[in-house]
């Protein structure tokens, strides 16, 4: 954090009494943020990292790194692209292999964000404020990187636009019928509602970057971005109408995306796709690896950027919390799965989920299952679930548990289907391997792109939860008359 | 932000009902009348006996899931930490309240089980079993034994988590000890997973396997959607109520009405995507197996009940509880909370009745008498835990949050 005399803020004189943030005692609600935080501190801690002259070098390090990675995603998009999907470990009987476990991947991460600041929103959960940004930028990155893998995966993709229907004198149209195309419309409406709202929300702290910034370049390109901002009551008083909008709009959109996604399987008759609890255990799911992620990333941004008392161990808690409740739905979806096929009786049904769990893939099945189910069963201790460490080693391996059930889905049901003389292992190939390690690349640059230019948290926001902007409200009931 | 509110708590008498006893002990007996005449009329009409065990499960299962539904809400509050909904939290405790009698009350259709009686679930029929290769396969878990204690084991630990709740709120209304609700807070999370799986093999049992070839793993979820509509709505119900009555009046306000109706809302729409989510997957996939539960529900005048369900427990209620206005007036909410109350109702008909009378939906004289029977007792236990203790958790730490509540 970067504060200079001139922009030396005068805290706030009133110093914050120490209290527990994590405290649970009913008689009184814990602030939401640690410190002597004011409105003028909130906008010089956010808007410094973004003013910083001189960009540190860790950040440089970081950045290299991930423009490395994308360049290898990319590179290896060009070998794939001039060379054919023959370069990929796809092939029968497992048709679908890494490009559609990573597409499923990358969109449940992305769904941490709008949840956030949709569903969340709705549901008047303050501490959103300090973490709503930077879940959305997440989200937005994350979808980029999920819509590369079946763009790519369709094989001419110079051709990649027959996946909309766009009228032609050919008459030639998408199977409307066909989930794969509802994907199309579900994850670009999706992409499309974060983005706007993601943008929408920024716009008031754009033109606070605008008003403070110091160069010519600076000026016009926040300038352009923040769309005229004035912020007055008009404006305000529009954008908040907007903002409640838009959050109506995208709470079904978090749902929306997932499911469908989920239809590409269980919509067809492969066992171990085809089940009815596909939808909701798909989003679920999502929010788990989504929020896992989250925490993985905010982590070490609130330590290296100084937003610790922004993004307070508050904050993470009740993140620990939300992927403990979405790990255990997954863990429950696991369980009816496998009660159902032993119950429903289908002999195929028992053998996909008895192969899952004791065929060739076990491996996977039970990397699976330890990440997203045993794992997070830590966050039950207050202790383990408010300690950095822990939070981060248990997030990270739940994004691993969550890339392997996309895994087992997609790989173990086609590998073994209803005929056993097709019956074959998948091997992924150094272009797989290196693809979706390298998406991760693209992931990273734009995210730190993000923490450079934009503002990490949404100062407005952040603003209207602290105590200052209720000054005088007295919500304490007295003693009862008895 | 609104204007400073200074909250005071109400006075313990004027929010405490009273001359509820007596109502009380009317509908239990009237409730008791009405089974019995039930019985009798199973006994006397032709096939009486399976009608009867129908119309007993659909009663019997329409007020488990109010209880479900308020044992589900109680849970909840406390485990998110709720302030608002403090003011009506009682009313789901004595909702919550039901679960041991109306478990009780499974009993009657349980227990024919035992002794080979098919006619409510066709897999307790021995002459079924020794024909059905498939039931055989499942008669380690669908036989009469298990279920009693399966039963015993949901209805035991749903009195468990009803007797631990609603004791410990009821003493902090003459304590005001902050620990009862520390004690509950720590507790509510593995209680909402004891309920999450008592609730779904519950759906399992009473209702799936009516039809013992078919089974969906969305089912669970599907019947706590449905007991989730049904709870929203009876707690605007029974606010009202007291409201007219004086007990909440001032207390539960528009806005509290404005949440609940909201909810409300986001329940209707997620009952709806559940149950399209189940629909859409069977209908697509196209597997006989799967199909034929919903080909069950249309044929003949089932057709009609299936739409039914589409527009009146989803697309209506959808499109009419979307305005701010609806959810903030109260008889316009209202409306709509009795439709969906009904509507509820219709669905466990659907998901029950068709084993019973598959050429087409049918209404007979005992459905009536069982339900309100059941509902005699159901309402007779309500309002006498209802009577003499106060309405509004008088001394809960978040109560003044509650009473302060606006919606911005």
């Amino acid at each position: 954090m970067v504060i200079t005399a001139a922009t030396e803020p005068k805290r706030a004189h009133v110093a914050a009494p120490v209290v527990d943030v994590l405290s649970d005692d009913p008689t009184q609600r814990p602030p939401l943020m640690t410190g002597e935080n004011d409105f003028t501190s909130i906008t010089d801690d956010v808007c410094g990292i973004a003013e910083r002259e001189a960009t540190p070098r860790a950040w440089y390090i970081a950045f290299a790194a991930s423009v490395t990675g994308m360049t290898v995603m990319f590179a290896m998009l060009g070998y794939l692209i001039f060379n054919g999907v023959g370069v990929w470990g796809n092939n029968q009987p497992v048709a679908w292999g890494w490009p559609i476990v990573n597409f499923v991947f990358w969109v449940g991460i992305g769904h941490a964000g709008t949840l956030i600041s949709a569903i969340l929103f709705l549901f008047r959960q303050g501490w959103r404020t300090s973490i709503n940004r930077f879940a959305e930028a997440m989200t937005i990155f994350a979808v980029c990187c999920a819509g590369i893998f079946p763009a790519v995966h369709i094989g001419r993709v110079w051709m990649a636009y027959y996946l909309f229907p766009i009228p032609n004198q050919m008459e030639m149209w998408p199977n409307f019928r066909s989930p794969l195309l509802w994907d199309v419309f579900a994850v670009s409406a999706y992409a499309l509602t974060s983005l706007m709202f993601w943008y929408m929300g920024m716009i008031p702290d754009l033109a606070t970057l605008r008003d403070r910034a110091k160069g010519k370049v600076r000026q016009i390109a926040y300038g352009i971005a923040s769309m005229g901002w004035t912020g007055s009551a008009r404006q305000w008083h529009r954008y908040e109408k907007a903002y409640l909008l838009l959050a109506g709009l995208a709470t079904p959109l978090v749902l929306s995306v997932h499911s469908v996604v989920s239809f590409d399987f269980a919509v067809s008759q492969v066992p171990g796709w085809h089940t009815t609890i596909f939808p909701p255990y798909f989003v679920a799911g999502a929010i788990f690896s989504g929020f896992a992620m989250v925490v993985t990333l905010m982590i070490p941004a609130r330590q290296f950027f100084g937003l610790k008392h922004l993004v307070t161990m508050k904050h993470l808690e009740i993140m620990c919390k939300i992927i403990l409740a979405t790990g255990m739905m997954v863990g429950y979806a696991y369980a009816i799965e496998f009660f159902i096929a032993w119950y429903g009786g289908n002999p195929y049904e028992r053998f996909a989920f008895i192969n899952r769990a004791m065929g060739p893939y076990a491996w996977a099945y039970w990397t699976m299952a330890t990440c997203n189910v045993l794992v997070p069963q830590l966050f039950w201790f207050k202790k383990l679930r408010t300690n950095l460490w822990v939070m981060m080693g248990v997030c990270i391996l739940v994004n691993v548990g969550m890339w392997f059930e996309r895994f087992v889905i997609t790989v173990i049901s086609l590998s073994r289907d209803f005929l056993p003389s097709s019956w074959d292992y998948f091997k992924p190939t150094a272009v797989d391997v290196l693809t979706f390690a390298g998406s991760f690349g693209l992931f990273f640059t734009l995210f730190l792109l993000f923490c450079r230019y934009l503002p990490m948290v949404a100062m407005a926001e952040v603003k209207t939860v602290l105590p200052q902007a209720h000054a005088g409200h007295g919500l304490h009931a007295e003693e009862p008359a008895r | 932000m609104s204007a400073h509110h200074h909250v005071s708590a109400p006075e313990r008498t004027r929010v405490t009902p009273s001359g509820l006893a007596g109502r009380g002990r009317l509908a239990t007996l009237f409730g008791a009348a009405l089974c019995v005449l039930a019985v009798v009329l199973g006994f006397v009409q032709e096939e009486g006996m399976a009608r009867l065990q129908h119309g007993w499960l659909l009663a019997v299962t329409f007020f488990v899931t109010l209880g479900l539904g308020g044992l589900f809400f109680v849970l909840v509050q406390y485990l998110v930490r709720a302030g608002w909904s403090v003011v009506v939290r009682r009313l789901a405790e004595h909702l919550a309240g039901s679960l041991p009698l109306m478990g009780l009350l499974l009993l009657p259709v349980v227990i024919p089980t035992l002794f080979g009686n098919g006619q409510l679930y066709h897999w307790a029929d021995p002459h079924e079993l020794a024909e059905s290769h498939l039931l055989q396969e499942k008669a380690p878990y669908l036989n009469g034994w298990f279920l009693l204690v399966r039963v015993a084991i949901y209805v035991g630990v749903w009195t468990l988590l009803v007797r631990a709740f609603n004791r410990r709120s009821l003493a902090q209304d003459d304590t005001g000890d902050p620990s009862m609700t520390i004690w509950m807070q720590k507790r509510a999370a593995p209680s909402v997973l004891a309920f999450a799986l008592t609730l779904t093999f519950f759906a399992f049992d009473m209702l799936m396997s009516l039809s013992y070839e078919w089974f969906s793993t969305i089912f669970g979820v599907y019947v706590f959607a449905g007991s989730a509509v049904a709870l929203f709505a009876t707690l605007v119900l029974l606010a009202l109520r007291f409201e007219g009555r004086g007990e909440l009046r001032g207390i539960v306000t528009t806005e509290h009405y404005h949440d609940l109706g909201k909810l409300l809302f986001a329940f209707v729409f997620f009952w709806g995507y559940i149950a399209f989510s189940q629909f859409m997957l069977i209908w697509y996939g196209d597997i006989p197996e799967e199909t034929v539960w919903f080909q069950q529900r249309w044929v003949g005048s089932w057709k009609y009940v299936s739409l039914l369900l589409l527009f009146g427990h989803f697309l209506l209620p959808f499109v009419g509880l979307l305005s701010r206005h609806v959810k903030r007036n109260r008889s316009l909410l209202a409306s709509w909370a009795v439709l969906l109350l009904l509507m509820h109702l219709v669905d466990l008909y659907w998901l029950i009745m068709p084993t019973l009378s598959p050429e087409g939906a049918s209404i007979g004289l005992i459905d009536f008498a069982c339900l309100s029977g059941v509902g005699g007792l159901f309402l007779g236990g309500l309002w006498r835990r209802i009577d003499g203790k106060p309405l509004v958790p008088l001394r809960d730490p978040r109560l003044g949050e509650s009473l302060a509540f606006q919606n911005l």
